[in-house]
């Protein structure tokens, strides 16, 4: 597939150098990859958030649905369940995912729904001209908190570790190579993906403030407990991934095994013959 | 006795079985070819308290139950109060001699008489049903039977208990009642059942729902018959994250429903105006009770009419209907999933607890039941989601496929992408405003929108399952009247209705402020003479209602 397939002629209007650039593109090659490894783009269904990051939803040429504030993570799982056979990604934003929809994502979490989440984390609501975020470190003062807020960030891989995810991974916008491949690989992922991608708003944030920050994990944690005590000890520029557990079952083969409602509806007349039997036994 | 009917009510604390002795009582009558009406009055916790069924039977249609009632076994003090009142012309009534001296009724020691089973006094159904049994003269051997099939755990303890309570209350009192056999054994369902059954017999694949009553017990249904037919059904963190599940099946062509009750439906506003920007098909099942707020959980009410008519921020076409009796309900359903599918639009099938939780012998030719189907894209051009046509309903599509479809929740152009340009706001807004032209149309033609019963007399309009109550008030009553019940309140059917505009009207709802009344008044310009309203959580009784209809005629 040439990349090219996966533009659409919608005007781009993030701000010029801003994060959520580099993750549109990394999102693209890795479709790319993806479909040379036999994940064809049309099985590919995304949905977004309302918020910058949810502008990548008119950038993409793939099918989805545009959701609301924080529902898109509700909506994509109603999508896995429609039809299992898809591969479901979803693009969120600090309040949209951590806020607004902290609840869907940490129950797609404990249910290990087979999604990709891709959380793009700047710290600020920049649509909204700037207020402080789940993830902003105390003390940002925004048009919601000109004293400074006084509440502390959330950890969001912490949270999502806690809360059942099977994969996850942190990475930056200034690092496409490595935000390409965690892609790929979250993607490939069989349960819940979760993909916490550093990006700096530039209207609000530069790129320099994160540039020397930015490390990666020496070493991929090999269990639950050491993942655990890498997310809490590394500082939260520390890029890798930290989780990954493939033994756990995902929801839609608990729910029906190798059902798929769309794909095996059961018929008419079956229905219509079973419900007789049913009432009938009452 | 009432007329042709006879009612039997059982009622006790909460755990004593009373519950399901109603419908072990239902399971009776209904063996003997008689139609049932069976209510369940019951409190919103888990032990104590008062709960009662009343299950009444007639030799015909019958589309309420009677708190007059012919035999009423209570095993507590509070329960006895409550009916020693309450009997219909030589009706009886039985206490727990082992919890009180009735100054009225036979005495029974219900619990003595269990002390030495296991279950000790949890057996008080099983004795409840046996007093029944043995006054209308029903065999031992038959009785025993029916106890065998209906309940599960000690078999040989409930027989020989109910053998003992059977004897002891035939010797303490001679007169059997003589009921008559009826015509034929039909199904009984509750109005939850028909609808679950309803909604899978339309085309049901996927099924959302967070615990609320009365809507829990279409969650329960449905996730017990799940397997059976391949459905989904999915108890998520909260009524958001259910419709919006329900929205993201939608997209991949599953027939998505969700349900609730008022406080519930709250939530799921939000999402259901998503539904309608993203033309989205999602059935929702809004099953009212008392409000405002957490309200009287198990009781019942009609005054979420005017929230379900307009629920959700921005114009866009909201189908909301509302069933009268449990067989309605089961057809209603199917169509109403048909609709919001033909459609693509959210809608309400709108009932209350009454309908959802009451029991009702039904005949239901289930063949007939409609099922969901859409207008398909089947061409070979780029697919445009929001296709600009005739009657305002663009083609669907579903995913795997090579083109590409774009639902969206920000005002879009054709292909689904967001715009902010005047001219495609414009036509956008004008694209779904046709659908509301164009199901007045599909109605009109092909579906029955307005139930009528009775030829003459003054004009009673009523909706819901407050239709049944006005129905069998009439006939108690021997009333004669013209009944109008609006099956659907939107799109309001005006050409069905505005025959009625020159003639008053009474109207019979469950809302303090007349919701029901108001629409008549503000949608069809109808001339409401009298407003007969109950908002105490109870529905009518047919006695009651018959009175108060007389007053106003």
């Amino acid at each position: 597939m040439d990349i090219k397939e996966l533009d659409t002629s919608v005007e781009n209007t993030w701000c010029p150098g801003c994060g959520n650039f580099a993750i549109l593109t990394a999102v693209k090659k890795a479709m790319v990859k993806l479909e040379e490894k036999g994940i064809n783009k049309n099985n590919i269904v995304i949905s977004s958030g309302i918020g910058c990051h949810a502008k990548i939803f008119d950038y993409l040429n793939l099918s989805g649905v545009y959701s609301l504030h924080g529902r898109d993570i509700a909506t994509i799982q109603g999508i896995k369940i429609g039809n299992p056979d898809l591969k479901v990604i979803t693009f969120s934003g600090d309040g949209n995912g951590m806020g607004e929809g902290l609840a869907h994502t940490m129950f797609a979490a404990k249910r290990n729904m087979d999604m990709t989440m891709i959380l793009h984390h700047n710290d600020v609501y920049a649509l909204t001209t700037g207020q402080f975020t789940p993830l902003t470190e105390k003390g940002w003062k925004g048009p919601s908190t000109p004293r400074g807020s006084f509440e502390e960030p959330f950890n969001p891989l912490l949270l999502m570790i806690v809360a059942g995810a099977t994969f996850l991974a942190r990475c930056y916008s200034g690092e496409i190579t490595h935000l390409t491949d965690i892609i790929i690989q979250a993607v490939e992922h069989k349960g819940f993906s979760f993909i916490e991608v550093i990006q700096p708003a530039v209207s609000y944030h530069s790129w320099a403030e994160y540039k020397d920050k930015i490390e990666f994990l020496d070493k991929e944690p090999s269990n639950l407990e050491e993942a655990i005590l890498s997310i809490r000890n590394n500082h939260k520029f520390t890029l890798g991934v930290f989780y990954r557990n493939i033994e756990k079952h995902v929801y839609h083969e608990q729910l029906y095994g190798d059902h798929n409602p769309i794909t095996k509806k059961s018929l008419r007349e079956k229905r219509i013959k079973k419900i007789e039997e049913i009432i009938n036994r009452i | 006795m009432v007329k042709d009917v006879f009612t039997f009510i059982v009622g006790g604390k909460a755990g004593e079985g009373t519950k399901k002795a109603g419908s072990v009582v239902a399971q009776i009558f209904i063996e003997k070819g008689l139609q049932v009406f069976e209510m369940e009055d019951y409190m919103s916790l888990i032990r104590g308290g008062h709960n009662f069924s009343v299950v009444s039977t007639a030799n015909r249609w019958i589309s309420s139950h009677y708190m007059k009632a012919n035999l009423v076994v209570n095993s507590d003090k509070r329960s006895y109060e409550n009916h020693k009142n309450e009997l219909a012309d030589n009706g009886v009534i039985i206490y727990n001699s082992d919890e009180m001296e009735g100054e009225k009724g036979i005495g029974i020691p219900f619990f003595s008489m269990a002390k030495k089973y296991k279950f000790g006094k949890l057996m008080f159904g099983v004795g409840a049903v046996a007093i029944l049994a043995a006054y209308i003269n029903y065999t031992k051997e038959k009785l025993n039977n029916i106890i065998k099939r209906e309940y599960s755990k000690g078999e040989e303890d409930n027989i020989s208990y109910a053998s003992e309570v059977y004897d002891f209350f035939s010797s303490q009192f001679e007169t059997k009642f003589t009921l008559e056999n009826g015509d034929k054994k039909r199904p009984i369902l509750t109005g939850n059942q028909a609808i679950s059954f309803g909604a899978i017999a339309g085309g049901l694949d996927t099924y959302y729902g967070y615990p609320m009553t009365p809507a829990s017990s279409i969650l329960h249904t449905l996730a017990e018959n799940a397997s059976e037919f391949g459905l989904a059904v999915v108890h998520p963190e909260s009524e958001i994250a259910a419709i919006n599940m329900a929205i993201g099946a939608s997209f991949t062509g599953a027939k998505s429903v969700v349900g609730t009750s008022g406080g519930g439906f709250a939530l799921m506003v939000e999402g259901y105006s998503l539904a309608g920007i993203t033309e989205a098909p999602v059935l929702v099942i809004l099953s009212m009770r008392p409000g405002p707020a957490t309200g009287v959980p198990t009781y019942t009410e009609q005054a979420d009419l005017e929230f379900a008519l307009v629920a959700g921020h921005g114009d866009f076409l909201r189908i909301v209907a509302s069933p009268s009796t449990i067989h309605d309900a089961f057809f209603l359903t199917a169509e109403m999933l048909d609709l919001v599918w033909k459609f693509q639009t959210p809608g309400i099938l709108l009932t209350e607890k009454h309908l959802s939780e009451s029991f009702m012998t039904v005949e239901l030719n289930i063949e007939n039941a409609k099922w969901a189907e859409s207008k398909l894209f089947k061409g070979k051009e780029n697919y445009k989601r929001y296709l600009y046509t005739d009657d305002g309903v663009s083609p669907l599509l579903f995913p795997p496929s090579n083109q590409i479809i774009k639902w969206s929740s920000y005002e879009h152009d054709e292909n689904g992408y967001t715009t902010e340009n005047a001219d495609e706001i414009k036509k956008m807004h004008d694209k779904r405003h046709k659908k509301v032209e164009s199901i007045e149309e599909y109605l009109k033609k092909n579906i029955n929108t307005v139930n009528i019963f009775g030829k003459e007399g003054p004009l009673i309009f009523t909706y819901g399952s407050t239709t049944m109550s006005v129905l069998e008030a009439l006939y108690y009553g021997d009333i004669k009247a013209r009944v109008i019940q609006p099956i659907y309140l939107n799109p309001f059917p005006i050409w069905e209705i505005k025959k009625f505009q020159d003639t008053s009207i009474i109207v019979v709802e469950m809302s303090k402020s007349g919701q029901f009344a108001n629409l008549l008044k503000g949608k069809a310009g109808l001339r409401v003479e009298k407003l007969i309203n109950k908002y105490d959580g109870r529905p009518f009784d047919p006695i009651e209602l018959s009175i108060k209809l007389k007053e106003v005629f």
